[in-house]
């Protein structure tokens, strides 16, 4: 008997399809929930993304108590006490979070201080602090890339000791996701795309690292068949709702596939760009990916190799050699990049961001070092090879 | 009959080796911090007071070490002189022994939820690196291979035993001292 072992959760309830928001009302009655708080952002409110919502509750009676619509894209923990401040004054029983990572993060962190109490988040932070299930909670993404919606973690800033507190635990974890086409008809092209690579890489990535296991590796090879049958149409066909929700699902189910066997060394790199050069996650994603697989190739040759079929297709599976699938399955997501490089001049190196200088590759390097996810990263990576992927992955 | 009779030996036997693995890690951890400049450089970035614990959920055994400064560990055995700042917990014996007894790489382990980490996670993965390195050092090499990721491809032989004969000596010595005191 070999030592492989696995662990699989997720609870989530996922409500996906044509006029799914409307079963908002329905799910929230299930759960006992009559007093929802809608936790938003101005993009999301402006773009008209919160009329759909309002009106599938209002017409089945239920009242939206609250909506906050100021979450910034890099939340903080004045932003989580203000909202849950006004959740308790206005006797809220319930979070709708509509937005991308940021509102969907900041929901999270509100509904732990709403259930569990006090004004401190930062007092949550950490592992396993969280004991009890907490209030009705449902996530309503409006891009298709972060997975948070199934995710058991939140980030919030601490500004005033300029720190990131992780909050993890399942019971950050919504009640249901509700996967509605109509959220990501507007999204413009050039975060279709990379909040698409973003999605990409989750599912690329859990199944070639070492935390991959059977369920999640389903959860990954459908999501990157979605993804590579879609991506390209809806960017010539934005207002293509069958194409969105194939996207938006192929991220939830990313989603899955990651927080179950989680991320290497792209995330840890990308992360550490973000840090440093303040790149959006997806961008980073997409710039990353090629040349962390190619590095990561002699490890990851067999499973990169069945990627293969998902990316590219049956036939281009069958007509290559199954010694040179993995470096096809890498020449595929290159062609990939290249194909969103023409449609919205989304950047295939670092030097084409315009955002990064070539003498910042180093700490870029130095901090992906200390980044979690290297853990689960299938070569042991230092800082030499760290760098000669930045330096490839620079132009 | 005679299974069921062996099994509680085994079981303690069990426990007594993650408990003597504990110690000689622990005391090792002090040892590569005094011969190594790799492990004192990724030391060298904790605080300095920085506690670390491995230990086996709820109260098994554990290893407690102190960064003194500049990449020095201190061993302090099993009890912590404040709390701690970093815990890599196993959830239970029988995956602290995987792992200790090298049928499980610490990577895998994590990627396996075999333990989890309480404190900061760029800590934890420094700490992981010095242990790697440690390991790659004073195992033979096939059994290495079997414990870390990646066996360093730029250690080679001389090196291998110099430095796992100063780390061995030292850690025999401070067992002298802990059996004197």
């Amino acid at each position: 008997m070999t030592n492989k072992y696995y662990e699989f959760f997720c609870p989530v309830k996922v409500v996906a399809g044509k006029a799914a928001l409307e079963h908002i009302p329905f799910e929230l009655n299930g759960l006992g929930a009559q007093r929802p708080m809608i936790i938003t952002d101005k993009g999301v409110r402006a773009a008209g993304l919160l009329e759909p919502v309002i009106t599938a509750c209002e017409e089945s009676e239920l009242e939206i108590v609250s909506i906050y619509d100021d979450v910034p894209p890099d939340s903080s923990i004045a932003v989580v006490r203000d909202i849950a401040g006004i959740y308790r004054a206005e006797k809220c029983d319930s979070i709708i979070a509509v937005g991308g990572g940021s509102a969907i993060d900041t929901a999270k962190a509100v509904n732990i201080l709403v259930s569990e109490g006090g004004d401190d988040i930062a007092a949550y932070s950490g592992a396993g602090i969280i004991k009890h299930p907490l209030k009705p909670f449902f996530v309503v993404p409006t891009t298709a890339g972060t997975g948070s919606e199934v995710t058991a973690v939140a980030v919030i800033s601490d500004t005033e000791k300029s720190v990131k507190l992780p909050f993890t635990s399942s019971f950050l974890l919504p009640n249901a996701a509700i996967i509605d086409p109509r959220m990501t008809l507007t999204l413009p092209p050039h975060i279709t795309a990379a909040t698409a690579m973003d999605a990409l890489t989750h599912a690329t990535e859990a199944f070639t690292c070492i935390g991959k296991n059977p369920l999640s590796d389903a959860y990954a090879t459908s999501a990157v068949k979605k993804i590579s049958e879609n991506l390209l149409s809806v960017m010539d066909n934005p207002k293509d709702a069958d194409g969105r929700l194939e996207l938006a699902q192929a991220s939830t189910m990313a989603g899955i596939a990651f927080s179950n066997s989680m991320v290497g060394l792209v995330h840890a790199l990308g992360h550490a760009t973000g840090a440093i050069c303040h790149l959006p996650h997806g961008l980073c994603m997409s710039l990353y990916l090629p040349y962390v697989l190619e590095y990561n190739l002699e490890s990851i040759r067999e499973p990169l190799g069945d990627l293969l079929l998902y990316l590219d297709g049956p036939e281009a599976y069958a007509a290559t050699p199954a010694n040179r699938r993995a470096e096809a399955a890498i020449a595929a997501i290159r062609r990939m990049r290249d194909a969103l490089y023409k449609k919205c001049k989304l950047p295939r190196t670092l030097k084409e961001t315009g955002q990064v200088e070539e003498s910042q590759l180093e700490a870029i390097a130095a901090l992906a070092l200390d980044d979690g996810a290297i853990m689960f990263n299938p070569r042991e990576a230092r800082l030499e090879d760290a760098k000669a992927i930045l330096k490839k992955a620079w132009a | 009959m005679l299974a069921r009779r062996m099994q509680p030996m085994a079981l303690h036997a069990r426990r007594l080796y993650v408990q003597l693995m504990f110690q000689v890690m622990g005391n090792a951890l002090q040892a590569i911090s005094e011969v190594d400049a790799e492990a004192q450089q990724e030391a060298s970035a904790l605080p300095v007071g920085f506690l670390f614990e491995m230990m086996v959920m709820p109260n098994g055994p554990n290893l407690i070490v102190e960064h003194l400064g500049d990449g020095r560990f201190r061993y302090h055995g099993s009890s912590a002189p404040r709390k701690v700042n970093l815990s890599i917990k196993f959830k239970h014996i029988a995956h602290a022994f995987l792992v200790l007894s090298f049928q499980e790489k610490t990577s895998v382990a994590f990627a396996n939820d075999r333990m989890i980490v309480d404190g900061e996670i760029s800590y934890a993965i420094r700490m992981t690196r010095v242990l790697n390195r440690l390991e790659a050092f004073i195992l033979p090499r096939l059994v290495a291979q079997r414990a870390v990721k990646e066996y360093p491809s730029n250690l080679h032989l001389p090196e291998k035993i110099l430095s796992a004969s100063r780390i061995y000596l030292k850690v025999a010595s401070q067992f002298v001292e802990t059996a004197r005191a």
